[in-house]
């Protein structure tokens, strides 16, 4: 029973893991790359597998921490991830086809909802346009780093969160 | 076939009715964002603060490794650069005589003018333990907060120049807005034109200089300051050159936030320094290289009967010595003295 708990957890706590492991302000690089959408990954991934492990509540609550980490304005990352996971609940099966490049393709369509969202939602708070390459540059690193990460998070799934899909 | 297409749509029912849900929250969160940014900036202060053992204990070594792998390009110029600074050095020997020279002419004629000195600024060097690069902030966490009298809005330098400012503080940490960062901007001089500027930061390495009037006369290579406009920063900070980036002028800082691992934050908002006292080698007539004035002889108090004749006129009881022509008491200096009471 426990360990059927955890596994159902372990979804929301990775998405919690990505949003404090992008937002440490730690970098190697020198400041000259964002870092990638992390906490982004893990709600693609199980919003196509297993919805009923990562519902809206927790997709807004995890973009709720994206926004306390990061430093920008509260709730942009948190209506961006919600506007994305929207997005999929209505094109989950075509999503949910993809796979090897189709995959990535997909995910970087889901990165390229949410940067034009905190984008938008942002030049509306501004009332103001930004410069639009670090969102860019963003986009670009999240799309790039999610071809090691979806071989991490099949395995978690294959592995430890159990790989029976729900009837979605 | 049919309870799986009930479940399924019951199911797709939950989760739009929990879609609109969090769609509102996200909504309420934003605009209770934009009106009480004190409550996230509070929490985001507390993060820092409990992360600051964390970030303390790995700054360091990253922080080596980061100027290792920056510095493996320099290895191949390192005669160039040798002989480069040698030259810089000889010219920078000689400035610093003028310097010391004109700084000594300067406070004389604060003296004179009983001008109202720069205020002092209060320094406070610490440790920068953490950096991030956000599409919406640029941020440097430093390891002190409230509890070592930092506040929002005090200026952040290295030893080159200005590298940003403090927005957000916790107890023992503090989170800076660079001038590069797209939030940043910062009224400026440009220098010897005289010229003002809103200088304002756009994530690359030069901030662009807004607000500049049509006609301002700036060129390449003219240097640009803090204006201490808005009572904010202080005047006659240091932050960059202008350079030419296509068409447009930007600013190429001084300061290197991307290497800066100590930092001075400087306390503006100190009572003003008081005049300091004059010496006598203050005084413009010993810089002239004229004898200091002597001391004013007693009152000649005139016999009653030639006081006419001395002073062409009646009335006149006392006559006191004319006045030397120079300053014989900085005291003094601006107060007429007519020589008669």
């Amino acid at each position: 029973m426990g360990t059927k708990i955890f596994a159902s957890v372990i979804p929301v706590l990775l998405g919690l893991l990505g949003a404090i492991i992008a937002n440490i302000p730690v970098t190697v690089l020198g400041g000259w790359m964002p870092p990638p959408l992390l906490a982004l990954m893990p709600i693609y991934f199980w919003c196509l597998v297993r919805p009923d492990l990562m519902s809206p509540a927790w997709t807004f609550a995890i973009g709720v921490l994206q926004d306390l980490m990061s430093g920008g304005p509260p709730g942009i990352w948190a209506a961006s991830f919600v506007v994305m996971y929207a997005f999929l609940d209505r094109q989950r099966d075509t999503f949910a086809g993809l796979s090897g490049w189709g995959a990535v393709l997909g995910f970087a369509t889901a990165t390229l909802i949410v940067c034009t969202m905190a984008y938008t939602i942002l030049a509306v708070y501004d009332w103001n346009l930004r410069p639009l390459s670090p969102f860019a540059m963003q986009f670009a690193v999240t799309a790039i780093f999610y071809i090691p990460a979806a071989f991490v998070l099949g395995f978690v799934h294959r592995r430890m969160v159990g790989p029976l899909r729900s009837d979605f | 076939m049919a309870n799986g297409y009930w479940r399924n749509a019951r199911k797709r029912g939950g989760t739009r009715l929990s879609l609109t849900i969090v769609t509102v929250m996200a909504i309420a969160l934003i605009l209770i964002g934009k009106t009480q940014t004190t409550l996230f900036n509070s929490a985001r202060a507390g993060v820092s603060d409990w992360m600051a053992p964390f970030l303390r204990t790995v700054a360091s070594p990253l922080d080596s490794s980061r100027r290792w792998i920056g510095s493996i390009g320099d290895i191949f110029s390192v005669y160039q650069e040798n002989l480069r600074l040698k030259d810089e050095r000889a010219k920078l020997m000689q400035w610093q005589s003028r310097a010391r020279e004109l700084e000594d002419r300067i406070k004389r004629y604060q003296l004179l003018l009983h001008a109202v000195p720069d205020p002092e600024l209060g320094k406070l060097v610490v440790r920068v333990i953490g950096r991030a690069n956000h599409p919406f902030q640029q941020t440097m966490i430093l390891d002190a907060g409230k509890a070592n009298g930092i506040k929002p809005g005090q200026a952040v330098v290295d030893a080159r120049g200005m590298i940003g400012r403090i927005f957000l503080t916790g107890d023992r940490t503090a989170w800076v807005i660079p001038l590069t960062d797209l939030n940043s901007r910062v009224p400026v001089t440009i220098e010897p034109s005289e010229t003002q500027a809103i200088m304002a930061g756009n994530n690359s390495r030069m901030p662009v200089l807004d607000a500049l009037a049509h006609n301002a006369e700036i060129k390449p290579g003219d240097q640009v300051v803090s204006s201490g406009d808005g009572d904010i920063l202080p005047a006659g900070l240091l932050i960059g050159i202008i350079v030419m980036h296509g068409k447009e002028y930007r600013v190429a800082l001084f300061s290197d936030q991307s290497m800066a691992q100590d930092v001075e934050i400087l306390n503006f908002k100190q009572a003003p320094e008081k005049p300091p006292q004059p010496t006598l080698a203050d005084l413009p007539v010993t810089a002239a290289g004229l004898p200091p004035a002597l001391p004013p002889p007693p009152p000649v108090v005139a016999p009653q009967n030639k006081s006419a004749d001395t002073t062409g006129g009646a009335g006149v009881t006392k006559v006191k010595p004319a006045n030397t022509g120079h300053v014989g008491n900085v005291g003094n200096v601006g107060e007429a003295d007519d020589g008669i009471e």
